[in-house]
């Protein structure tokens, strides 16, 4: 039962992590919270159902939805952010915006696709695994790898390549990354592609696992997600999987034994309580004081 | 400048004035339909709106109610109480609507019906289910079983037509959710049944992981879900993940082709009380079926098919009683028996609807009825 409930809540947690990630990178770069990613998220979603439904096949609909996906973060940061930033307007605004933007999207989607919760066809489905009297799907078991590749190869991209040297450096300092003669503007358009793309992956596996897609999905999934982030250090993206992994397993034990009542408070406790005690995060550095 | 736009607003304002003595010398019957258009329940909303308006074209087209057009008045509550109390306050003042049908879930019905019931104005909501409902007064009617009877029909179907006697409960934590398990609870162990566990989830819950296993490791043999088709069709294909042998009963909101399209093969042999069957051979309901399907391009629910009937008796009422009163077709609800599409509709002393309950199944991907 104990151990059941583990795996029940690792894979919840990974697709928390999914969403998560999405919130830090944006984070990492322009120190905004991008609250549109919840609505970004259920969009992808809906373009992958869209393409499954044209008898596109999974892989596919999964690519177009990535770009699909990935195109409108770089249209919310175009015609929404971009504006914003040129004015030099508060970060407040900003914020407000991106919430304006999610609700935008999540209506558009209401318009278009209905409110109702429509069919997603499963992913990658070979019954369970038994082991020592716990089951495991093999979707999950699919989530949990994809997840973990998903992670890997951010990394790399932002680790190793000559992007994510950019990337870096304008995260430490925009002004000045500029003037070494680094492409700003790009470097942020190619944040919000990745972030629109690491939310159409978590849309198109979430909507498989759960095999139902619906336009309000992303606000509360969103929500936990944001305080995934949080809890693992906002901008950290290992922090982002290990914070996803934590508020799925404690939601699940409190699904279990304290109640579906409890379930869902259960994320924003552990995440006070975590500010409380470590504010900057379980990984998160201390953040440099600019004079 | 300035003086244009004033004489622009004063114009504006005057044209407005006209319009609205225009609309108080017609001599149309009016009637609300008041349902969530928009939000997570719209498609039960549609569903109202939907079949308030077809009935109302059939009685235009043949000639109206005592020989005056019939309008419908369609509001939009978001299946929000507060918003629901609003649209309430703006309908009483309208003289000319003569009836309201709808408010959906039984908690947002009761927060409009105390100004329906002041005002004095017919309210006949064709879903809400919840005891209380009616007692509000005299004025307030439903189109719909107390949800006591059919519970008891529910439980039936766990306990004897499915022969399970281990049973387990989710229920969604609603005013209506919750007071549903409490009764279903109480019969099952009329019923020599046992529950092994009762499980509550938020409304719109996808991922009942922990629910599950708490119930499959209870031994439950099957299932009552207290729920709307959104949560009974993920609940349904994760559980058989888990445990392909599980059965599961529903209520008749869960009822809808929704529920096949999104559990697909997981939906088989879930079994419900309804009152309304729409494969049913019976004439009157076989043409409102196909009317419905027609207009609309998919299949008439069971709450849709009371939304229909609801208009319907609102309508008799005002003819049997031979003038648009408020007052004098309350009157008339309480005397008349209606032949609808969901059976014969007759209220009682409390403004309850006494309705006979189908069983249906689903077997091979269609909805049947239970032998």
């Amino acid at each position: 039962m104990i151990l059941q409930q583990l795996i029940n809540g690792l894979a919840l947690g990974m697709v928390y992590a999914l969403i998560a990630v999405g919130y830090s990178l944006v984070f990492g770069i322009l120190r905004l919270v991008n609250f549109s990613h919840g609505s970004v998220y259920a969009f992808g979603a809906h373009i992958a159902m869209v393409f499954v439904g044209m008898q596109f096949g999974i892989i596919p609909a999964l690519i177009l939805s990535i770009i699909f996906t990935g195109v409108l973060g770089i249209a919310i940061d175009k015609i929404a952010l971009a504006p914003l930033r040129a004015k030099k307007s508060k970060a407040i605004a900003a914020l407000i915006t991106t919430i304006g933007v999610s609700y935008i999207i999540q209506n558009l989607l209401m318009i278009v696709f209905g409110s109702q919760t429509k069919f997603f066809p499963k992913l990658f489905d070979y019954g369970n695994v038994h082991i020592g009297g716990v089951s495991i799907s093999t979707t999950q078991l699919f989530i949990f790898g994809v997840s973990l590749a998903l992670l890997l190869l951010l990394t790399f991209i932002i680790r190793k390549t000559k992007i994510g040297l950019a990337m870096r450096a304008v995260e430490q300092n925009p002004k000045a990354a500029n003037l070494m003669g680094i492409d700003v503007d790009f470097v942020i358009t190619f944040t919000f592609f990745l972030g629109g793309a690491s939310a159409a992956i978590a849309g198109t596996l979430i909507s498989g696992y759960y095999q139902v897609v619906y336009p309000t999905m992303g606000f509360l999934a969103g929500l936990k997600a944001f305080s995934a982030a949080v809890l693992g250090g906002i901008g950290i993206l290992h922090g982002s999987i290990v914070g996803g992994l934590i508020v799925g397993v404690s939601e699940s034990y409190a699904a279990a034994f304290l109640g579906g009542g409890y379930r869902d408070a259960v994320a924003f406790v552990i995440l006070i309580i975590v500010l409380l005690v470590k504010p900057t995060g379980l990984f998160g550095k201390k953040g440099v004081v600019k004079v | 400048m300035k003086k244009t736009v004033a004489l622009l607003l004063v114009v504006m304002l005057v044209t407005s004035m006209l319009a609205g003595c225009q609309s108080q010398a017609s001599d149309k019957i009016k009637i609300a339909v008041v349902g969530p258009l928009t939000g997570d329940f719209a498609e039960y909303g549609t569903g109202f709106k939907n079949a308030v308006e077809l009935q109302v074209e059939e009685w235009n087209r043949n000639g109206g109610v005592l020989g005056r057009e019939i309008e419908l008045v369609v509001f939009d509550d978001k299946n929000n109480g507060e918003e629901a109390a609003t649209i309430a306050e703006k309908i009483v003042a309208d003289k000319d609507i003569k009836a309201v049908i709808g408010h959906f879930a039984s908690g947002v019905c009761m927060a409009a019906s105390p100004t329906y019931q002041e005002a004095g104005i017919v309210n006949i909501s064709p879903s809400a289910s919840h005891p209380d409902f009616t007692k509000e007064g005299d004025f307030v009617f439903r189109n719909n079983t107390v949800i006591n009877v059919e519970a008891e029909f529910a439980v039936d179907l766990a306990v004897n037509t499915l022969d399970k006697k281990k049973v387990g409960i989710l229920s969604v934590k609603t005013d209506w959710g919750t007071g549903t398990a409490e009764i279903t609870k109480g019969l099952v162990a009329q019923a020599e049944g046992m529950v092994v566990d009762h499980q509550e989830v938020v409304d719109g819950t996808i991922d009942f992981g922990p629910n599950i296993t708490r119930l499959n490791e209870a031994g439950a043999d099957v299932i009552i879900v207290v729920a709307m088709y959104n949560t009974l069709a993920p609940f349904a294909t994760q559980y058989k993940t888990v445990n392909p042998d599980i059965e599961l009963v529903g209520f008749s909101n869960a009822y809808s082709q929704q529920l096949i399209e999104l559990a697909k093969e997981n939906a088989e042999n879930i079994h419900f009380p309804t009152i309304f069957f729409h494969g049913s051979t019976d004439e009157t309901v076989a043409s409102f079926v196909s009317a419905y399907e027609s207009k609309y391009g998919s299949s008439p629910s069971s709450l849709t098919a009371q939304a229909y009937d609801s208009a319907g008796i609102v309508l008799k009422a005002i003819e049997v009683a031979g003038k648009a009163d408020r007052k004098v077709m309350k009157e008339e609800l309480y005397k008349m028996t209606y032949p609808g599409v969901t059976g014969e509709t007759k209220f009682d002393q409390a403004g309850d609807a006494v309705k006979i309950f189908t069983a249906v199944k689903i077997e091979n991907g269609r909805f049947v009825e239970v032998q």
